[in-house]
């Protein structure tokens, strides 16, 4: 059974200029079609203020240019035909496209520069600084390491499981059990994760499979058709992974809960719950009973960790005085025999 | 049947880790295995029926094996309460 480790990320090449003007920047296009075929290679974006001043030794050309405040001030500041120079500087280099933050735009003679070298000016209302935030987080999304994994993907009360196991152990079933009990289905079979940041891991379906389902002996069922929006949702962090497998006698499970197994994808590590599959468990109850016990860690009650220490306060406390050693929850039992 | 008895011979007594340790163990043999203080009588195969004795260093308790396999796991106890769970 391959595992889930061993699985090698992928990430795009490139994108195009139109995939840029489609992102969430709401830009505009002040070239019309020229230049949306242009790739963009990069996940950096670049403010070019150095090459306007006409110093471009280390220019990254083929980054997005964004024009926030400071060039525009750059260039009016500057007569005219100082102000083509500066332009014709970056048009020169093999731009993707040059985006104008802040509702700034350029004189005609300036774009006509820019169509003249295939190079697409895009401009946005929003201010520097979100144009900025918007599109690094745009091209990083665009740009990050995405890896496919076999399991089903569910949103158990708004944690993230991701089960993995050999094909036909059950994953779709528990999948559906935790849809019919409320819960909702990211995507299942193939499940895409998509690294944001250093430390977070976003898993959605693909395109084409949706919520579609394959439960053995039945066929494709969709669930978003069969339960209703409520059942599903498109996108979901990974916040722990349940790995089904046969239960083995001869394996050691974790017992207490104390020590904590991490599955490292794309770098990210990701608490592991290795789960036996016994006749007469229930695989479903018991997934949501690991959702509660992760929002309990995360709100800082670790049950195990509290059951260790109220341990060894007995031990300590029975070693310094032969104590009580009846073990009932009570001393003795009230006269009302209830 | 075999019916011996164990001490706990290691500082911190039978806490979390040792527990593991001696249901990690138990639970190997097919045999039942029970341990017994002050008469109060557990499975050595249940993490909180252990944590339960909260047996400190110095305690006594009493050890069944019942089945198959009992000469080993009875040796096996023995030797994981004798070696102090490899802990001093």
């Amino acid at each position: 059974m391959p595992s889930i480790r061993t699985i090698t990320p992928h990430q795009k090449d490139h994108i195009t200029v139109r995939d840029v003007l489609a992102g969430p920047l709401r830009l505009r296009s002040l070239t019309d079609d020229v230049g949306m075929d242009n790739k963009i290679t990069d996940k950096s974006m670049h403010r070019p203020q150095l090459a306007l001043a006409g110093y471009t030794e280390f220019f990254t050309f083929y980054r997005v240019q964004l024009f926030g405040n400071t060039e525009f001030y750059y260039l009016n500041s500057l007569t005219h035909a100082d102000r083509v120079k500066a332009f014709r500087n970056i048009c020169m280099f093999n731009v993707p496209c040059i985006i104008l933050a802040n509702g700034h735009l350029l004189e005609n003679e300036l774009i006509d520069l820019a169509r003249e070298h295939n190079v697409a000016v895009l401009a946005t209302d929003y201010d520097t600084t979100k144009a900025i935030q918007q599109l690094s987080d745009f091209l990083d999304d665009q740009f990050a390491p995405q890896l496919n994994v076999h399991g089903s993907f569910v949103d158990v009360y708004g944690v993230g499981m991701l089960f993995s196991g050999a094909s036909g152990i059950g994953k779709s079933e528990i999948a559906l059990d935790l849809v019919e009990r409320g819960h909702r289905l990211v995507a299942d079979d193939i499940v895409v994760f998509t690294q944001k940041r250093e430390s977070i891991l976003m898993g959605t379906g693909t395109s084409l499979v949706k919520h579609f389902m394959e439960i053995r002996g039945l066929g494709v069922i969709d669930v978003r058709q069969m339960f209703g929006v409520r059942a599903i949702r498109f996108q979901k962090r990974l916040e722990i992974i349940v790995e089904l497998e046969v239960f083995d006698p001869d394996r050691e499970y974790n017992r207490t809960g104390l020590d904590e197994s991490l599955t490292s994808l794309m770098g990210v590590e990701i608490p592991t719950i290795k789960l036996p599959i016994i006749p007469g468990k229930n695989i479903t109850v018991i997934s949501e009973v690991i959702a509660l016990d992760y929002l309990l860690k995360t709100y800082g009650y670790h049950a195990s960790k509290v059951m260790a220490e109220r341990l060894h306060d007995e031990i300590t406390k029975r070693r310094s005085s032969r104590a009580s050693t009846d073990q009932r929850h009570i001393t003795y039992f009230m006269g009302d025999d209830e | 049947m075999i019916e011996s008895s164990v001490d706990v011979v290691n500082r911190a007594g039978l806490h979390t880790r040792p527990a593991a340790m001696l249901v990690k163990i138990a639970s190997k043999f097919q045999s039942e295995i029970y341990l017994v203080r002050d008469g109060f009588s557990i499975n050595a195969k249940s993490i909180i029926g252990v944590m339960t004795l909260a047996a400190e260093q110095g305690a006594r308790l009493g050890l069944t094996v019942v089945g198959a396999d009992e000469q080993e796991a009875a040796n096996a106890i023995k030797d994981l309460f004798a070696s102090g769970f490899d802990e001093p």
